[in-house]
């Protein structure tokens, strides 16, 4: 006898939006505010999580078919190689930079290249979570 | 609705151009506008006009306030009387609603309103499983769900 799962997945389907919205807020959130990568990243792990607790782990697979190993790997990366840019430029190794540049529609914005390295770690985040609780899940 | 909505955007985003200014206070004039133009012309469109829709979301809204406020003051009452005079009951709510998002609202809303708890909706969705806190009168419970919240939710969705 399975319950009737009604209600949890049709409050699911409009709340793992918002958690989704919320986590690309904190993301970028973080240069100048409390936020960053690594609470951005557990953010959206929490709205793929509550996709696994009200759906099951096929349906979730099914609906993004990634593999969480491959985006810790491309995470990883994305932190890295950014930095290894510094040699060409005689500065020490992950040194980062800042400009402003004139975007079409926003305008006068400042564009740092630590954000590279947040978006590698937000990444990592998802990867590593998303890969603990899947395992977990998946072992009978 | 999603169709007229659309529309009114794009009369609105016309606006915009037409004036040449890509500010917010724009967009609402030409949202005004287009709003009166898909009144003057609902005819055409075989749905409702969509204001319509809103004014019974807003409805809905103001609803679930007003029964929030006046069945709490009711668990006040209950939870400050000196002897507990209550008969917990479980009763079944035939409901006519189909869409999944118009029984789950439903089912918040009863939810939401003390006294009354959904507690299990049944496999072909057409009945609720609701606790109730003063079982005296279910009848006229059933009644008071079907004349408030039913009604106003099936008045968004038509």
């Amino acid at each position: 006898m399975k319950p009737n799962d009604l209600i949890l997945q049709t409050v699911t389907k409009v709340v793992a939006f918002i958690i989704a919205i919320f986590a690309v807020y904190l993301f970028f959130a973080g240069h100048y505010t409390p936020g960053g990568g690594f609470v951005g990243g557990l953010m959206a792990s929490a709205a793929l999580v509550l996709l696994l607790l009200s759906f099951d782990i096929k349906t979730v697979q099914e609906v993004i078919p990634v593999n969480f190993r491959t985006i810790i790997a491309i995470g990883l990366l994305i932190a890295v190689v950014p930095g290894l840019f510094s040699f060409f430029f005689g500065v020490p190794f992950l040194t980062h930079t800042f400009g402003y540049f004139n975007l079409p529609i926003i305008g006068k914005t400042a564009l740092a290249t630590v954000t590279l390295f947040e978006v590698g770690v937000f990444l990592v985040v998802v990867g590593f979570t998303m890969t603990v609780i899947q395992t977990i899940g998946e072992s009978e | 609705m999603s169709f007229q909505l659309l529309l009114n955007f794009l009369i609105a985003f016309t606006w915009m151009f037409l004036k040449n200014e890509w500010t917010g206070t724009s967009f609402l004039v030409g949202f005004f506008w287009g709003a009166l133009i898909l009144l003057a012309l609902r005819r055409f469109f075989p749905q409702r006009y969509y204001m319509e829709k809103v004014y019974a979301i807003v409805k809905l809204l103001f609803i679930f306030f007003r029964e929030l406020f006046k069945s709490n003051i009711a668990v006040i009452k209950d939870v400050l009387r000196p002897k507990l005079n209550i008969q917990p009951a479980i009763f079944a709510l035939p409901t006519h609603l189909e869409k999944d998002w118009e029984i789950t609202t439903l089912s918040l809303l009863i939810t939401l309103t003390p006294g009354t708890l959904v507690m299990d909706i049944s496999d072909d969705n057409s009945t609720l499983y609701i606790h109730a806190m003063n079982a005296g009168d279910i009848d006229e419970t059933i009644e008071d769900i079907r004349n408030t919240f039913e009604k106003a939710i099936m008045e968004v969705s038509r």
